[in-house]
């Protein structure tokens, strides 16, 4: 419940603010994102599971994020940032729906 | 939701053999069945206050992510277009400036010639006034009127694929600068006075040049259907008329099916040309205040404007 309240915290933190990305940083913002969505969703199976370990949660997305941006600066560097970025988002979006599957299967049990 | 022994690092690791399989099968990072295990094991129950604080703001974190990221998105998708946008509108803007000088100066200068005329008639020096008049109005300093032409030039239509609208080919039709300058050299040629091209009057030292798909002259752009007017005698339908370039022309108005007309008018009035800028010539100002002969003349640019073009 809290952590639905510090989620929406966080949204309205960044509607308000006025907080621009720093250029240097801005090709790493939308693999960003999806490394956060996907350590998201894993903490929340893992909550439903009734396994969710805060260490594992703050790790795993700190390491998905800079993983996420250090394969995007290299392949920025050897000239495949698009085609890595894309394998970033393959295999983190279908972490991201197997995991939704789960956390679905859990509600309706379907 | 896959079962425990499943999850459990066996031989080939969460990892092994086909990647994506295992990707789709355990989604799940191991870490937290991992985590549970050994909690279990030690029989530690509630994790500290520090961590689950820690884990608040990390759900934080990732919600202002998105935010940001999506404010970034929605900022940086019509920038580009906004950017073109604004600076369509510097042009207009700049260009309404123009025009507006154009004619503040247009004025000014009817107002200096005025007063100029009037000292120099009171001098006596009506052969100076009226020796002057013709000077500016052959440099293109001052609006002429007189009998004329009109030469209208029309882009061809572009050849389309009748099925997809596609353009067939390269339009060889369509009007280019250098059909402008042949035009306007050959009225000169011709006999003409003074001409303009849509209404922009060309001076001795003006310039038809393409930039793009655009025609300007004098760095203003002109745009289909090109009309050049240019004013003459009689005798400046004819000659226009029956020189290579109108042979030309035609034949192109033939082959490829390039507008081509010419039309004489009575009247025609052209505006000003815009100012020549002068960034190295300076005017030699005769001593004697009473202007002396042809020497003395303050116009640096040729002085009429004849075929020179």
């Amino acid at each position: 419940m809290i952590a639905i309240v510090a989620l929406v915290l966080g949204i309205a933190l960044g509607a308000v603010l006025e907080f621009s990305v720093p250029l240097a940083l801005q090709p790493y913002l939308p693999i960003a994102v999806v490394a956060a969505l996907d350590a998201l969703f894993g903490g929340c199976r893992a909550y439903l599971d009734g396994i969710f370990d805060d260490k594992q949660f703050v790790i795993s997305f700190v390491f998905n994020v800079l993983v996420a941006a250090l394969i995007v600066f290299l392949g920025d560097q050897l000239g495949v940032g698009g085609q890595l970025s894309t394998g970033v988002v393959v295999v983190l979006g279908v972490r991201i729906f197997g995991n939704v599957a789960a956390i679905r299967r859990h509600f309706f049990r379907a | 939701m896959s079962s425990e022994p499943t999850r459990r690092r066996g031989a080939t690791g969460p990892f092994g053999g086909d990647l994506l399989t295992q990707l789709f099968q355990h989604p799940l990072d191991p870490g937290y069945a991992e985590a549970a295990r050994r909690r279990a094991r030690s029989g530690a129950s509630e994790p500290g206050v520090a961590r689950r604080a820690l884990s608040l703001v990390v759900v934080t974190l990732i919600g202002f992510l998105g935010a940001v990221a999506y404010r970034q998105t929605l900022a940086e998708a019509p920038a580009a277009a906004q950017a073109r946008e604004e600076l369509i509108e510097d042009i207009q803007r700049a260009e309404q400036r123009v025009d507006a000088l154009a004619e503040e100066a247009e004025r000014l200068r009817g107002e200096v010639n005025d007063l100029r005329d009037r000292v120099l008639a009171a001098e006596g020096e009506s052969d100076e006034v009226e020796r002057l008049r013709i000077l500016e109005a052959a440099t293109g300093l001052v609006r002429v009127e007189g009998p004329g032409l009109i030469v209208t030039l029309t882009d061809a239509e572009t050849p389309r694929d009748p099925v997809t609208g596609e353009p067939l080919e390269e339009n060889l039709g369509r009007v280019l600068d250098r059909d402008l300058q042949e035009i306007v050299n050959a009225l000169w040629a011709a006999g003409a006075e003074a001409i303009a091209v849509n209404g922009q009057r060309l001076s001795a030292v003006s310039t038809i040049r393409t930039a793009g798909e655009a025609i300007l002259v004098d760095f203003r752009p002109v745009s289909n259907p090109y009309e050049v007017q240019a004013i003459g005698g009689p005798q400046l339908e004819t000659r226009f008329l029956t020189s290579g370039t109108a042979e030309r022309f035609r034949a192109y108005h033939d082959q490829f099916g390039m507008g081509f007309q010419a039309r004489t008018v009575d009247e025609l009035s052209l505006p000003a040309a815009s100012d020549p800028v002068l960034r190295h010539a300076r005017p030699v100002i005769s001593q004697s205040s009473s202007a002396a002969p042809p020497t003395g003349s303050a116009t640096p640019h040729p002085s009429v404007s004849g075929g020179s073009r």
